[in-house]
């Protein structure tokens, strides 16, 4: 390692470390690094503007963005938790289950777990301890594990950025995340049904069958966004890019118009507060662009590629290393810095060892979701800990079952491929 | 001479245009895109320069809205360690990431100029925009980031570190 890159490294970890914003810390690292190695310090302001001047897809971000507030806003949110209490509100542990059905369709639309936790999350939770039927440490709990199936499930901000570093299919990676998204949803109603039932939670009374068409019919065209986006790109309608922008036009009609929920004011608020994260995470992809341009300079991923190699490890050990290495940066550092900056360090080896990449990528996304709930720096809980009050204590002493039985399912991935890879190869992946 | 209250609410004024602007960019991008897509595939007529247009807002959306509309919460930030230490240690902190800041992008600002007024030469492909204009967002950017954490230096010097968040609000 040459000595520019080594203080390059160490500015970028004192700074980030004492609380400089990461897209600045990686912005003033990489200047540290041109100085020492002598090269034009323009070269920074030159990969951030061609980097994102150039790059199609990233397009898709601040779209998805837009597509997500929207979504969030308005009453949108009411119909459909109303749908998921007449339909899975009867069984045990009832609110739980609503909890993550929420989250599953959510999940299609707003693809930010931190969005769903605290929109979604907030109202949920309320609803759960109403009666004191649920602990608020145990709504807390299951909102924070079912939040982080949002962007496991199309659209994912998390896999456009994923599909920008590695080169893959966007369309692809989303297909591979549909399957995951259930399995994950799955778990979480199993071990949320094994919990209702050991404690003896008391069951709701139940929505009449009878008004469950009537709430369909009201959530219905919320529910059909998810295909329409899933149907523009892989009928080859359209691209992704383009299924972001429909994906935004279909939710703004449907706020505006079909729910009437939509002001021109609050539309205003929607776009001020879009801008504000498209421009935040914008700063950080510009910043992943400098850090890899000055990374592949010193030849890092190829390097480590040889290392591993030579050492021999097999694909499944490399997978279940890397793994226990994103679950514990998971903890201390947020999803898209880990897309952006660690994970590239790993594509090389993964090719070299024949590991596909649309597998890889929908693995990791996952894993990084899992890291938002790890304690004890899970982000999901520190939101949810800051819009309900409930203390940290609380949701982290009931947050164990959930996360293991996610972490269950992430090591069924790894082990069984096709979980991942099926969808995809229905339609037409030749991975 | 204006009073500090005077100054402030220019800048507040300011602020809100800045951010008019920005809702602006992001509602023509957009609507851009929407146009694109219709007259591909409802008029079977694709329009060239839809694309480079976006393109063109998304840098100006990223730099425009990082120098004016995002607030320090909005940053993505690792801030365990920051939370952890007494107040006093976090003006410290916040007085190196200010500082560090302002150096850094000042020591970079002449050759950055450099590389956005060589564009002049060159052209936009389709929309024929000359480059330097396109990319001189990110000068506007730099000086934008550099006179916020300056007048930071000066207030955590005089009041400390705020009480909750890693940074103050904007000044």
């Amino acid at each position: 390692m040459s000595l520019e890159f080594t203080l390059c490294l160490l500015a970028l970890f004192v700074l980030a470390g004492i609380g400089t914003p990461v897209a600045y810390s990686i912005l003033l690292a990489s200047l540290v690094y041109l100085a020492v190695a002598g090269q034009d310090l323009a070269l920074t302001a030159e990969q951030i503007l061609q980097g994102l001047y150039e790059s199609f897809i990233l397009l898709a971000v601040p779209l998805f963005i837009v597509a997500a507030n929207i979504m969030n806003a308005g009453t949108i949110s009411e119909r459909l938790l109303n749908f998921c209490v007449a339909a899975v509100g009867r069984f045990r542990g009832g609110l739980g289950h609503v909890n993550v059905v929420a989250s599953l369709i959510f999940s299609g639309m707003s693809g930010s777990a931190v969005a769903d936790a605290a929109g979604i999350g907030k109202i949920m939770i309320g609803m759960m301890t109403k009666d004191g039927r649920y602990s608020p440490g145990y709504a807390a709990a299951i909102t924070a594990a079912s939040a982080t199936i949002g962007p496991v499930i199309p659209p994912s901000i998390p896999m456009v950025l994923y599909a920008l570093v590695s080169d893959t299919s966007i369309g692809y990676l989303f297909l591979g995340g549909v399957l995951p998204g259930f399995v994950m949803g799955v778990v979480l109603m199993a071990m949320n049904y094994y919990l209702a039932a050991r404690r003896g939670t008391a069951l709701e009374s139940p929505v009449p069958l009878r008004h469950l068409p009537q709430h369909t019919i009201t959530a219905f065209p919320a529910l059909l966004m998810p295909a329409i986006l899933l149907y523009g790109i892989y009928g080859g309608v359209t691209t992704p890019t383009e299924a972001a922008a429909v994906a935004a036009a279909y939710a703004l009609i449907l706020a505006a118009l079909f729910y009437r929920a939509l002001s021109f004011r609050s539309l205003y608020q929607i776009l001020a507060g879009s801008v504000r994260s498209s421009a935040a995470v914008g700063l950080v992809i510009g910043g992943a662009l400098i850090l890899n341009y000055i990374v592949a300079s010193e030849n890092i991923p190829t390097k480590m590629a040889g290392a591993l190699v030579g050492l021999e490890v097999t694909p499944i050990a490399f997978m279940i290393g890397v793994n226990i290495l994103l679950l514990l940066l998971g903890c201390v550092l947020d999803a898209t810095t880990i897309i952006l900056v660690i994970i590239p360090l790993f594509l090389p080896t993964c090719r070299q060892l024949g590991i596909d990449l649309i597998y890889f990528g929908v693995i990791a996304v996952v894993n990084c979701m899992v890291g938002l709930i790890t304690p004890p720096y899970g982000i999901l809980l520190f939101v949810i800990n800051a819009v309900t009050r409930i203390s940290l204590r609380e949701i982290i002493a009931e947050v164990w079952p959930f996360l293991g039985v996610l972490i269950l399912a992430v090591l069924m991935m790894i082990f069984v491929p096709d979980f991942i890879l099926w969808l995809p190869r229905v339609f037409g992946y030749s991975g | 001479m204006w009073s500090t209250r005077r100054w402030l609410s220019v800048f507040r004024w300011l602020g809100a245009r800045a951010e008019n602007m920005a809702v602006a960019m992001l509602a023509a991008m957009f609507l851009t895109f929407v146009l694109q897509i219709v007259s591909r595939y409802v008029l079977n007529h694709p329009i060239g320069w839809t694309l480079e247009l976006c393109l063109t807002l998304w840098v100006w959306i990223v730099f425009w809205g990082s120098a004016f509309c995002v607030r320090d919460h909005d940053h993505v930030t690792f801030d365990v360690l920051y939370l952890s230490v007494g107040r006093r240690t976090r003006q410290v902190f916040a007085i190196v990431t200010a500082v560090a800041i302002v150096v850094g992008l000042l020591a970079s600002f002449p050759a950055t100029w450099d590389y956005i007024t060589f564009y002049k030469i060159k052209k936009s492909a389709t929309l024929k925009i000359r480059l330097d204009y396109v990319f001189s967002v990110y000068a506007i950017f730099a000086v934008a980031v550099i006179a916020r954490y300056a007048v930071r230096i000066a207030t955590l010097i005089r009041n400390g570190a705020p009480e909750d968040s890693p940074e103050a609000d904007s000044p």
